[in-house]
């Protein structure tokens, strides 16, 4: 049900993009920089999240408010757990990035490896909260499909950014 | 207590009462006038630390401070996400930034706003198209033509491009589409140049209307798989050098053919690699002392933002390691910036994870001054 659910709001999200958008550039960047659902079987899975099994096993890795949560892996911001929302929705009164990245974090809990989108939540000025900055499998921004540096808000009607979510879209398969 | 309080004024007045002279009031102070601190004239020991204010990302500034005197001479705002650039000829400050007609939301507005560097008063502002790139700063979000006739802004939304704006025009000419390549890197006096995802150089060559008359793309220099390199590269006169995440030094030479790519050197030796990592938002260069500066910590793959522990410092003739300088993150924090006054008798800044900025001998690593907390969150310097 999560999953239809998030389907129907990337490919909603990506066509209300691609029709605010004709640069030439676009289906090249936005191919790489996002995305729908439907395009989830055509990205390159980072397997490089499985640093994270390297880690201490003191870490918890189980509290979302928490910047060693195994779903942050790679996030970098304010996490919305901490701003009125969770690790998997965005506070009240701001709005989700229709465009983000999409990355594998390894949860030592079950041992599976899950694909997360990085979404920001858009239009209220910064959180200030619990700022988490993990990078694993992070590039820089001419790779835009593995780079949370820019303003993933970037898009947005009000593309201020508030804060960060790791959402899980299913499991990795090796 | 009172009481003997009392006792010791009476006391003293009856020393004066028997003959004791009675000293004279100070005279007042004299009558101040309200007036506006003129800039003394620039040197390269002025620092443009830039605050990008993390927790009110509306609001970054700059603050222009003076590192002989270790004081802040001034501030220039800069809005959202915003990109700085100081003029050639060291006069102005570009400022390309975002704002909204009330304060977080309403009618966005991209401008470019120029600020005199002899006043600090913003005398100029140009409106851009809405599709500036919103990311961390590098000295190549917005630049400079050599001539100061052109400035380029990057673009991405997420489509990558960049706008001309002709500053003798005062207003953007082109909007050229740089085929997901990010960033402007000024590369000749009617060029420039972007990086490219491929690991490739994109050059875009600009006529004197400031449209595009030609592009070309290097050779790969760089792999974005296997080693990726910092967008934060560093820019010296013709060149810049470009620090790989393992640890590899990559210098691309510009002039008036194609640019020009030496070999890269590792700043790590074979037993170092892969442990010790670059991390950081800027590395240093000083071409007099020909000497550059990288902030290293002991980490991992996607350690790469993690603040250094050391200072590793190179010679770039030999491309060999002459000193590490353990920084006390206890007191300071760890190093997440550095930048180098361009200057003979230059000043190494180190920007920490608390935003202190501490100044340093960049001979001898000694510590000449600490600013233990610059504004919110400083990310970057700048020197002209």
């Amino acid at each position: 049900m999560k999953r239809s659910r998030l389907d129907g709001w990337f490919e909603k999200s990506t066509r209300s993009l691609a029709q605010r958008t004709s640069r030439r550039g676009f289906i090249g960047a936005l191919g790489q920089a996002l995305t729908g659902a439907a395009l989830l079987p055509l990205l390159p899975i980072d397997r490089s999240g499985l640093a994270a099994a390297a880690e201490p096993p003191a870490a918890k890795h189980d509290d979302p408010l928490a910047c060693d949560y195994w779903k942050y892996c790679a996030i970098d911001g304010f996490l919305c757990s901490c701003c009125g929302g969770s690790s998997a929705s965005c506070p009240p009164g701001t709005t989700p990035s229709p465009i983000t990245w999409i990355g594998t974090c390894h949860n030592p809990l079950d041992g599976r490896d899950y694909m997360v989108s990085y979404n920001d939540c858009c239009g209220k000025t910064s959180c200030g909260s619990c700022f988490c900055n993990r990078n694993e499998g992070e590039k820089p921004m001419y790779r835009l499909s593995r780079n949370n540096d820019v303003n993933w808000c970037m898009a947005n009607d009000n593309p201020n950014y508030h804060c960060s979510v790791s959402v899980i879209l299913g499991v990795a398969e090796k | 207590m009172r009481a003997q309080m009392v006792s010791a004024a009476g006391l003293c007045l009856g020393l004066a009462v028997c003959g004791s002279p009675v000293a004279a009031p100070p005279p007042p102070i004299a009558t101040e006038h309200l007036e506006v601190t003129h800039l003394p004239a620039m040197n390269a020991h002025w620092a443009f630390l830039f605050d990008y204010a993390e927790n009110s990302e509306i609001d970054a500034r700059v603050f222009v401070y003076d590192a002989d005197h270790f004081r802040q001479l001034g501030q220039i705002d800069a809005g959202y996400y915003p990109g700085f650039a100081i003029s050639p000829d060291k006069k102005m400050s570009a400022v390309a930034t975002t704002y909204w007609s009330r304060g977080w939301h309403g009618t966005r507005a991209d401008v470019l706003e120029l600020t005199d560097n002899s006043t600090l008063a913003q005398t100029r502002e140009i409106v851009l198209p809405s599709r500036r790139m919103q990311g961390p700063p590098t000295a190549f979000d917005i630049s400079y033509s050599p001539d100061q006739r052109f400035l380029f802004v990057a673009d991405l939304t997420p489509a990558a491009s960049l706008t001309v704006v002709d500053l003798n025009k005062g207003a953007p000419v082109a909007d050229i589409d740089t085929d997901g390549c990010v960033l402007v890197i000024p590369s000749g006096p009617r060029r420039v140049s972007s990086l490219c995802e491929s690991g490739r150089l994109l050059s875009i060559n600009v006529g004197e209307d400031g449209h595009e008359t030609s592009r070309s793309l290097s050779a790969q220099f760089f792999n974005v798989d296997r080693d990726p390199i910092f967008v934060q590269g560093i820019p010296t006169g013709n060149q810049v050098r470009f620090i790989s995440f393992l640890g590899d030094v990559y210098t691309v030479t510009f002039g008036a053919g194609e640019p020009r790519f030496d070999a890269p050197w590792p700043l790590v030796s074979a037993a170092e690699r892969g442990k010790w990592r670059p991390g950081a938002n800027q590395f240093a260069f000083q071409p007099h002392l020909a000497r550059l500066y990288v902030p290293m910590h002991v980490g991992r793959e996607g350690s790469h933002k993690e603040p250094g522990s050391e200072i590793w410092v190179f010679d770039t003739d030999r491309h060999v390691r002459v000193a590490r300088w353990v920084v006390d993150r206890k007191r300071y924090g760890g190093v997440i910036a550095v930048q180098a006054s361009q200057d003979a008798d230059p000043v190494l800044y180190a920007v920490t994870e608390n935003s202190s900025v501490l100044m340093m001998d960049p001979r001898s690593g000694q510590i000449r001054h600490v600013e233990p907390k610059v504004g919110q969150t400083v990310w970057y310097v700048w020197t002209p």
